[in-house]
């Protein structure tokens, strides 16, 4: 698994270094969440773009077509292309976050994963995102996500860090406290 | 001694004929040329039975008198002997005494240190025991507790969670959220 995260690290940063150059790295990112988006929702597409059978050609080829219909711009289909041709697509999931990282770094910005028990109100959002904002020192991106098993509250996590106000939360650690007597 | 004897024989031999002689002829001995060829006789007679009967009596008596002695020595020396062993035997059986009563002693105080050594060593195994008993025990009390508290704690948290999924309606979810938010920088 941490094999697999250098990898994508490896590919992330020589993308990244490209794009800074072309000075699109921001749109670079999206352009590659969207291919991501059109694999998950085309398991077919990504079969075909993970299978070893298949000719390291022909991977390229699909990938590059594939880029070039989710309006991806040349810079991020040749990547595409390399990604696929050298038989690491199955990493794209690793990279696209790896990516992301950098872009955001650079723009002195965080993304904040946060799963709450029930969806948050744009002003709750706000709320959030500004007091993420002050504490961190960074802009914010939250990225947010319902999540039924959770009781009540929400879980957020911006890099390592893991801001619990869940119930959940609560519960487990009033366990704990009764449990230690 | 012998000779004495011969000369009194001798002599006693004679007076009977000189006193016949003397009483006149026609007796047992006369005063004659006879009286001379029986006394050669008699001589003759008197040396032939000191030859052949008197000394081999004497050396028969002398020997027998050195057989016995010779065995009376004997038997001295065997009694003494006999005394000797006893008297060895009686050291002996005396030694033996003393050394079983040394063994029997020495037997007794190594059994009573073995017994003294197997006490402590019980007592001691014992005190073990029981420590280990009494700390056993005390984990055992203090697992089952912990276990309890769990236990406990899971089913209170159980309960609360369904009480809470029963009974949370969205303002309390605001006001969750809210707290939570409210939260944020105090955590940071």
């Amino acid at each position: 698994m941490r094999a697999r995260e250098g990898t994508a690290r490896r590919y992330a940063k020589a993308l990244h270094m490209i794009a800074l150059e072309s000075g699109a790295a921001p749109a670079v990112g999206q352009e590659l969440a969207a291919f991501l988006g059109v694999l998950t929702a085309e398991p077919e597409a990504r079969d075909a773009l993970t299978r070893p059978w298949i000719k390291a050609g022909d991977r390229r080829s699909i990938a590059v077509a594939v880029a070039r219909k989710a309006g991806c711009g040349k810079l991020v289909q040749d990547f595409l292309g390399l990604v696929a041709d050298r038989g690491r697509m199955d990493h794209l999931p690793e990279i696209v976050p790896a990516y992301q990282a950098l872009v955001d770094e650079d723009l002195g910005q965080a993304r904040a994963q946060v799963r709450s028990a029930v969806a948050l109100t744009d002003e709750e959002k706000r709320q959030l995102g500004a007091r993420l904002e002050r504490a961190l020192g960074k802009r914010i991106l939250l990225e947010e996500h319902v999540d039924s098993t959770l009781l009540g509250g929400f879980v957020a996590q911006v890099g390592s860090l893991i801001l619990d106000g869940s119930l959940d939360g609560q519960l487990a650690r009033m366990r704990e406290r009764l449990a230690r007597g | 001694m012998s000779r004495v004897l011969a000369t009194a024989a001798f002599l006693l031999a004679l007076l009977p004929s000189l006193a016949l002689a003397s009483e006149g002829g026609g007796g047992l001995i006369n005063l004659d040329k006879s009286l001379i060829i029986q006394m050669v006789n008699f001589g003759l007679l008197l040396l032939l039975l000191g030859k052949l009967l008197y000394r081999p009596l004497v050396g028969k008596m002398e020997e027998r008198a050195l057989a016995i002695r010779k065995s009376l020595d004997e038997a001295q020396a065997a009694r003494a002997e006999a005394q000797r062993e006893r008297e060895e035997h009686a050291a002996k059986i005396q030694a033996a005494h003393a050394e079983a009563q040394a063994i029997r002693a020495a037997a007794l105080k190594e059994a009573a240190e073995e017994q003294r050594r197997l006490v402590d060593a019980a007592r001691a195994e014992a005190g073990r025991l029981v420590e280990s008993a009494r700390a056993e025990m005390t984990q055992d009390v203090r697992r089952a507790k912990q276990e309890l508290r769990q236990e406990v704690s899971d089913l209170v948290i159980a309960v609360a969670e369904r009480v809470i999924k029963k009974s949370l309606r969205d303002e309390d979810h605001r006001r969750i959220v809210a707290d939570a938010i409210a939260r944020v920088e105090k955590v940071s």
